[in-house]
């Protein structure tokens, strides 16, 4: 008898240990760590200074003098500078007629560059690489792009890659939730993702207004990064994945097609950028923080949310509920210490930092990525991170949550935790110093003054 | 990959049966343990006599207590086993895309078009090769922009020919199951040629309401196997989200790509690639088990990119006239079978039976140890698998497999069948030969279906699945009014 009842406790036993193990084991490796990210910093011969801007502009001759001062005026006041980058078919002159090696030279150039770097940052060789996602929303040539860099760097047969496009300006969390399902599912992975975007070959050159507006905010960049989430490599890692939400209002028409790339009415594809289109984000942004406060923010502020909302309504405030009013309910830096906005325009930065209650520090790193490095679209949220590395504000514990929006109408964000103090320039390194500027005046106002006048 | 003839006396009966004898041996070797055992202590049993058997059972001492704890114990055992290992992954239901008749091209009309499209003489006559020996019939189709002199390839168009595809297919897979839109909990769409933004997903999210919390993914670029590139993506996601299913919409858009020049390697997708959609319902909740047609056993994927010769052979490019087409090279064939085997040698031991396995390995000690001369051992694969579905990439690609692998006609009759009734429908082509074989009412329940892709970069990807229930002859489906006249005899050359 006592041979069944020691052979039952140690089978007991035995699943009890296995239990604990398993649980343990699936939380170590349930983190998704951010090694290292390199942006992108073209050379300095792709500069776009806004003189270049209007010789471009004016070289499409099918516009008249109002949609030129039109343009002209979009750029001065858009609140970049004259040190941003395009694609060099179009400082060319080969804005129109791009050929297909244009186009894969400028995503080459980028994610070459970024990935060379990355490699020998983090000391680790593409052999060792065990996922590879790229996603560039308005280029997919075949092969993919994640091809591309398996031959270049004689990646592994079995490398999972996956080439994400159409996917917008909020691609970079996308990429990053499909990392972070795969780490779930495998022990001691690693990852590059490189996020970037194609100007080239989507240029607009008819005279449809609402598609000229991204011809004239996009600019070249791009960000590669690695995760990982071997627990031996957290020593390493800058920060670490907290939680990540994405928000899809697809379902909705006019947020469906704000932002749709299709033909004008003389059949040439652009970039579509509707009148609906703040509505339609801040909806989609709604929806996002709607899931993201329980995560982000401490217990605290949230009863407080709920009693602020159960004493508005035992009131019942006769006015409107404002923007401000929505805003003074939750306060998001109580759970958040930085703040990675997508640089869409400086309209978007300010809407959103109205919404959140963020004072002119927290807009900041936004504000200063728009005018150093213009709209990257999906990698914007990188070169915001890098200032405030540059800027050596991302201290040990801090929060950084990073929030971007996308065509779609999508709304993504996630948080991430800072490890260690980082220090590291990155592509900020030589001009840190400069910023913030005395002003984000365009210094040609003078000379584009009279688009004032009209 | 040549192979020598096989010396006359390995074909004898005797050794014949030695083989069989062998294979069953091993491939049951636990059971043939068993039995002696069994058979032993069934034996004892019966010389101690039923009553001493009663008097052993008394003289253990069980109460009620000893007998609860042993019973719990070995429920809690058995929960904590069935608890560790991974989720099952359920393919509830597929549909594919039926082309309308209107969409049609039958030779006649390709060439007609082809002559007032093209000017050069020589393209016209190379087209014309390529289609006579191409092993498609006359019923595929392409868009409707591509059936316009010259063809009509504007964003518009291909929006429209992406709706007219995926929504029929999917519009399918909803009548079949009963899907809920606002059920679907994950959302993979992958179309290598055609990628707008918003995405085909958010194409599809807005046309069928689905959930803001939804998971999207949309794969471009990635080629012709990217449906089960998909489908990995899929599974990985559900292993993550308990409860949840996935829709998995693999196409190819023809209407942007057709090729308007004369370089004659960048010419072969015109006469191959038709129009094409598939529509797939994953699931890994408990209650879709009863209702589904398979589990998803092995997914396998192989990238070749790192050899230059492999990345380069599927290439997109422009010609010199300024054109962009995609270049086929001439190793293709020779790329394809290498890329094969580099993903057999990762799936074989994961599928084939202890027996191959064995001998495999035993080969390969003798070529490393004894004799390097000796010819490799090419693994029976059809005592894996009792279905195949080859990429219909084109009847060069199958012809190779077939050899390669030393499959009967009977075994690539699926893939055949389907690019002579549907062309080259790039990634879903993998559903429309599983949809033949369940249309000839030749799936039953156990079978195992092996699915190899094909696709730029270069990749090989296989999946494995295993059919849960025997699967009846659907109504209606892309092959409902065609079945009858198939299998079709496809001569070596069509003379046009």
């Amino acid at each position: 008898m006592d041979l069944l009842w020691t052979i039952s406790t140690i089978l007991l036993l035995c699943s009890l240990l296995s239990i604990l193990w398993k649980g343990f084991d699936r939380r170590r490796n349930r983190s998704c760590y951010l090694l290292d990210f390199v942006c992108y910093k073209p050379s300095d011969d792709r500069k776009l200074s806004s003189e270049l801007c209007s010789d471009i502009i004016v070289r499409n001759k099918r516009l008249s003098v109002p949609d030129y001062k039109f343009l002209l005026k979009v750029v001065v006041n858009s609140g970049i500078s004259e040190d941003t980058y395009g694609p060099r078919s179009i400082i060319e002159g080969r804005e129109e007629c791009p050929t297909h090696d244009d186009c894969v030279d400028e995503v080459d150039d980028c994610m070459y560059r970024t990935l060379d770097e990355l490699f020998l940052r983090t000391s680790i060789s593409p052999i060792d690489v065990d996922v590879l996602v790229v996603n560039v929303s308005m280029f997919a040539p075949s092969p993919s792009l994640t091809s591309r860099i398996v031959n270049r760097y004689r990646m592994r047969e079995d490398v999972k890659n996956f080439s994400l496009a159409g996917m917008g300006c909020s691609a970079s969390p996308i990429a990053i939730d499909l990392v972070n399902n795969i780490f779930k599912t495998r022990k001691r992975t690693l990852a590059v993702v490189v996020t970037s975007e194609s100007i080239a070959p989507n240029w607009y050159y008819g005279t449809d207004k609402s598609m000229m507006l991204g011809n004239c905010l996009f600019r070249s960049g791009g960000c590669s990064f690695m995760l990982t989430n071997d627990p031996s490599l957290k020593h390493r890692a800058k920060m670490s994945l907290k939680c990540l939400v994405r928000a899809h209002i697809g379902a909705n028409d006019d947020a469906y097609s704000c932002a749709i790339q299709k033909e004008d009415d003389e059949g040439r594809v652009g970039f579509h950028l509707s009148k609906s289109l703040p509505k339609a984000a801040v909806r989609a942004f709604a929806e996002n923080l709607q899931r993201l406060a329980p995560k982000v923010l401490p217990v605290g502020e949230l009863a407080l949310y709920v009693l602020r909302g159960f004493r508005h309504w035992l009131w019942r405030s006769k006015e409107a509920k404002t923007d401000a009013a929505t805003a003074a309910m939750v306060n998001f830096k109580s759970g958040v210490d930085h703040f990675c906005l997508h640089t869409g325009g400086a309209a978007v930065i300010d809407a959103v930092g109205r919404a959140l209650g963020l004072t002119k520090y927290d807009v900041e790193p936004a504000r200063m990525t728009l005018h150093r490095w213009g709209n990257t679209s999906a990698s914007s949220l990188w070169y915001v991170l890098g200032y405030m590395e540059a800027k050596k504000r991302l201290r040990r514990k801090d929060r950084v949550l990073m929030l971007s929006f996308g065509a779609g109408f999508k709304c993504n964000s996630c948080l991430w935790e800072v490890l260690r103090d980082l220090n590291d320039g990155g592509a900020w390194e030589d001009c840190i110093r400069a910023y913030p500027p005395q002003t984000l005046v365009n210094p040609f106002m003078e000379k584009f003054g009279w688009v004032k006048e009209a | 990959m040549p192979r020598a003839p096989l010396p006359e006396f390995s074909s004898s009966v005797r050794l014949k049966y030695v083989k069989l004898g062998y294979q069953h041996l091993v491939d049951n070797f636990v059971t043939f343990l068993s039995i002696p055992v069994m058979v032993a202590v069934g034996l004892e049993l019966v010389r101690r006599g039923p009553q001493e058997i009663v008097g052993l059972w008394r003289a253990l001492e069980l109460d009620v207590i000893h007998i609860l704890c042993s019973v719990f114990v070995i429920v809690f055992v058995a929960t904590v086993y069935f608890m560790s290992r991974p989720r099952p992954v359920y393919l509830v239901e597929y549909a594919c895309f039926k082309p309308p008749s209107n969409c049609r091209v039958p030779f006649s009309t390709f060439m007609e078009h082809t002559r007032l499209i093209n000017s050069d003489e020589k393209s016209v006559q190379f087209q014309m090769r390529i289609l006579e020996r191409s092993g498609l019939g006359e019923e595929t189709c392409l868009p409707p922009a591509n059936h316009y002199i010259p063809p009509h390839p504007t964003m518009e168009a291909s929006r429209a020919e992406a709706q007219l595809v995926i929504f029929s297919a999917i519009d399918d897979l909803i009548r079949k199951t009963g899907l809920k839109p606002k059920d679907i909990d994950i959302l993979v769409v992958n179309c290598s040629l055609f990628s707008p933004t918003p995405s085909l997903s958010a194409m599809i999210i807005n046309k069928y309401k689905l959930r803001s919390n939804i998971r999207s993914f949309n794969l471009s670029g990635m080629g012709c196997s990217a449906g089960l590139i998909s489908i990995d993506l899929a599974r990985d996601l559900l292993q993550v989200h308990p409860g949840s299913n996935a829709l998995v919409i693999s196409t190819e858009i023809i209407t942007p790509n057709f090729y308007a020049g004369n370089q004659r390697a960048m010419l072969l997708p015109n006469c191959l690639f038709r129009m094409g959609a598939a529509a797939i319902l994953l699931s890994n909740r408990r209650r879709d088990a009863g209702r589904a047609k398979y589990r998803l056993v092995h997914v396998v994927r192989t990238h070749k990119g790192a050899d230059d010769r492999a990345y380069r052979c599927v290439y997109e490019e422009e010609d010199a006239e300024g054109h962009t087409g995609i270049s086929l090279s001439k190793d293709l064939m020779a790329i394809a079978g290498e890329a094969l085997k580099s993903n057999i040698t990762t799936i074989g031991p994961l599928v084939l039976p202890m027996s191959e396995q064995l001998l495999f390995f035993l080969t390969l000690v003798v070529r490393k140890l004894i004799n390097p001369k000796r010819k490799p051992y090419i693994p029976d694969f059809k005592k894996a698998f009792e279905h195949l579905c080859i990429h219909a990439g084109g009847r060069a690609v199958i012809d190779e497999l077939q050899k390669n692998l030393e499959l009967s006609a009977a075994h690539v009759e699926a893939s055949r069948m389907t690019l002579h009734r549907f062309g080259n429908t790039s990634s879903s082509s993998l559903w429309y030969e599983l949809n033949y074989i369940e249309s000839k009412g030749r799936m039953r329940r156990g079978d195992r279906v092996w699915q190899i892709g094909f696709g730029s970069g270069f990749k090989c990807n296989s999946a494995v699945w295993k059919c849960m229930r025997t699967v009846k002859t659907p109504i209606d489906g892309p092959w409902s009014e065609c079945i009858h006249r198939y299998p079709v005899h496809i001569p070596e050359v069509v003379k046009l």
